[in-house]
């Protein structure tokens, strides 16, 4: 995402911005930062317009930062102790009296170009064709933990029970069976729209279509399908010099953010 | 360090030793296929003898060690049954690599078998016969082993560099980088093999005394070779800063973990750089302009003699570390 496309919002503009209500506000972020991104639609590059490819819709205008998706993941897929599957950094941003606070839940973005099934060396890792999900084959794994590396989203980890690698797999066992995953299940804002993208008649292509939507580190090239509305792509790394910004990812074992 | 590495020792192990086993079985095959005649013909034989057996051992062990450390080994071999099931050519370079040690443990084997002295082993018809194949298959077999030594070295950096998302891995620098250091520590575990062997002269079949004069120019060339690769080393990892401080971003980021400041400053600077390529260079280099300027007899303290290539072996080991663990504890940044 850090394409140089982020320009810094000066405070004349984000008050004026934040006069416009309250969509405007979180669009343009507590104090800028993927402006341009939320205004163009993230490339869609070699993806097939014409398979069921299951996505999420995260709206973070309405994301309250509650953790209960977290919660419900970890429920809903039994993730043992020390390990997430799904998360919610809280990125913090601004002095006072222009301070704020936002909302990132983090889930497996389930790409279309999924550098995790690149590095798999035995298939282990892989798309399912009838709906485009990335699942792992817990019978082939042999926990290397290379598409751990690989995934630029650091959204893999080696599950401490099962001694393979392990991730979100959006709930296959109840999508598969038409209900929504747990996560999307349980969110208190409705802030997750889970749904096929390239279904034209879904509710998610339908927003995804109509609102500006952005993706994490799309310059990975990875295509994710999970979408954000008003994402905000500062971090600590790449803030403006004298711009205050603390992200604590809530995630259970790495405290930074890799 | 606190956060959480999911390439530990095992891991750092394996790229090490496989690399020392790549070196070693380059430099031995190098020999043999165009190693010196006449004179030294004996000593480069052993040279490239030494070399051979270092060769299989290291990789193998650190394959082991890979193996043993997912908890289940037989699993492993899904690295290769897979190719047969889901996909004939799998674009993963573990899968890649997987195939190149299999590849190179068998040929490396059967290579370094055929420098065993298998007169005295066995003796007799089959002791002579299996002696007369391995001098026949020798040279063959270098021809075979040497590309896949290197395809080896390349492999371990390229394991590394195929990740986008580890941006200290991903630079088109570390299978030089890796390469280069792999001959590097080949060559000093032969050289610090044929050091403890020459302390009891004459103690293997075919060793040369210390005073012998082709002792002495063996090992002159050996040195000298070892501080070019030295030099060349400390010219990779320049460019390997300089990639890194060229690119925007992440990689730029990453590389200050190595820079002063930085977490892996420390052990990059004293373990790699000053133990492991400074000073055995400055010390085996004076040894050698003595030699190449003066005139003087090639020859040097013992303590020395040793400790230069365990200094080059240790450095190798750490560079290891600092990659592997440099780049998990790095990433992306932004979001
Ligand atoms: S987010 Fe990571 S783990 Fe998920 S599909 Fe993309 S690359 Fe793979
Ligand atoms: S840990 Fe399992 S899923 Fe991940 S790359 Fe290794 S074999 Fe594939
Ligand atoms: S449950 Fe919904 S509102 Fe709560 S943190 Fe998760 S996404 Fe945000």
């Amino acid at each position: 995402m850090n394409d140089g496309s982020d320009r810094p919002v000066g405070r004349r503009k984000f008050l004026k911005t934040a006069g416009q209500g309250a969509a405007a506000v979180a669009t343009a972020g507590v104090a800028g930062g993927g402006m341009h991104a939320a205004a163009t639609k993230p490339s869609t590059g070699t993806r097939e317009k014409n398979k069921v490819q299951y996505g999420m819709l995260i709206d973070l205008r309405r994301c309250i930062g509650c953790q209960a998706c977290t919660v419900a993941c970890k429920a809903e897929a039994d993730v043992p102790m020390g390990v997430a599957r799904s998360w919610v950094e809280y990125v913090e941003k601004g002095l006072y009296p222009n301070a704020g606070r936002t909302f990132l839940p983090r889930l497996c973005n389930h790409c279309s170009e999924p550098h995790c099934v690149r590095v798999c060396p035995t298939g282990a890792t892989y798309e399912r064709p009838q709906d485009g999900l990335i699942v792992i084959d817990q019978g082939v794994c042999i926990g290397c933990l290379y598409c751990a590396h690989a995934c630029p989203y650091d959204m893999r980890f080696l599950n401490p029970v099962t001694r393979f690698a392990d991730k979100c797999d959006m709930c296959i066992h109840r999508v598969s069976k038409g209900l929504v995953p747990s996560c999307v299940n349980t969110c208190q804002g409705r802030a997750r729209i889970f749904g096929d993208v390239n279904d034209p008649n879904s509710e998610i292509h339908k927003l995804i279509a109509k609102n500006p939507v952005s993706v994490i580190r799309e310059t990975y090239g990875t295509q994710p399908n999970v979408y954000y509305i008003g994402l905000d792509t500062t971090d600590e790394n790449t803030k403006k010099p004298g711009q205050y910004v603390r992200v604590t990812t809530n995630k259970a074992k790495s405290p930074k953010r890799t | 360090m606190e956060q959480h590495l999911m390439w530990h020792w095992p891991v750092i192990g394996y790229l090490f030793l496989a690399g020392v086993g790549a070196g070693a079985i380059a430099v031995s095959g190098i020999v043999v296929l165009w190693g010196p005649a006449g004179e030294f013909r004996h000593r480069a034989a052993l040279v490239a003898r030494l070399g051979a057996y270092i060769g299989p051992l290291p990789a193998l062990v650190g394959s082991a060690l890979l193996i043993f450390e997912l908890g289940r080994p037989y699993r492993a071999l899904n690295l290769l049954t897979s190719n047969f099931w889901f996909m004939v050519l799998n674009p993963s370079p573990m899968n890649w690599g997987s195939w190149f040690i299999l590849l190179f443990g068998v040929f490396t084997t059967v290579y370094a078998l055929s420098f065993l002295p298998w007169r005295t082993l066995l003796g007799g018809e089959w002791g002579e016969r299996l002696a007369a194949r391995g001098e026949r298959v020798r040279s063959p077999m270098a021809v075979v082993c040497v590309p896949l030594a290197i395809a080896m070295a390349i492999y371990t950096a390229i394991l590394l560099a195929a990740i986008p998302a580890r941006p200290l891995w991903h630079t088109p620098v570390l299978w030089l980088l890796f390469t280069v250091s792999a001959i590097s520590t080949g060559l000093s575990a032969i050289i610090l093999v044929q050091r403890f062997m020459f302390r009891k002269p004459g103690a293997v079949r075919g060793a040369v005394r210390r005073e012998d004069p082709a002792f002495r120019v063996t090992e002159y060339y050996l040195v000298s070779m070892k501080v070019l690769l030295i030099i060349a080393e400390l010219v990779v990892i320049g460019l390997f800063f300089m990639f890194a401080h060229m690119t925007i971003n992440s990689a730029n980021f990453a590389v200050q973990v190595l820079l002063p400041g930085g977490e892996l400053a420390t052990t990059f600077w004293v373990g790699v750089i000053l133990v492991g390529l400074l000073m055995p260079a400055f010390i085996e280099g004076f040894y050698l302009l003595r030699t190449a300027v003066l005139g003087h007899e090639f020859e040097w303290p013992y303590v020395i003699n040793v400790s230069a290539p365990i200094a080059i072996l240790f450095g190798g080991l750490m560079l290891r570390y600092v990659i592997v663990v440099g780049g998990q504890i790095t990433g992306p940044v932004g979001i």
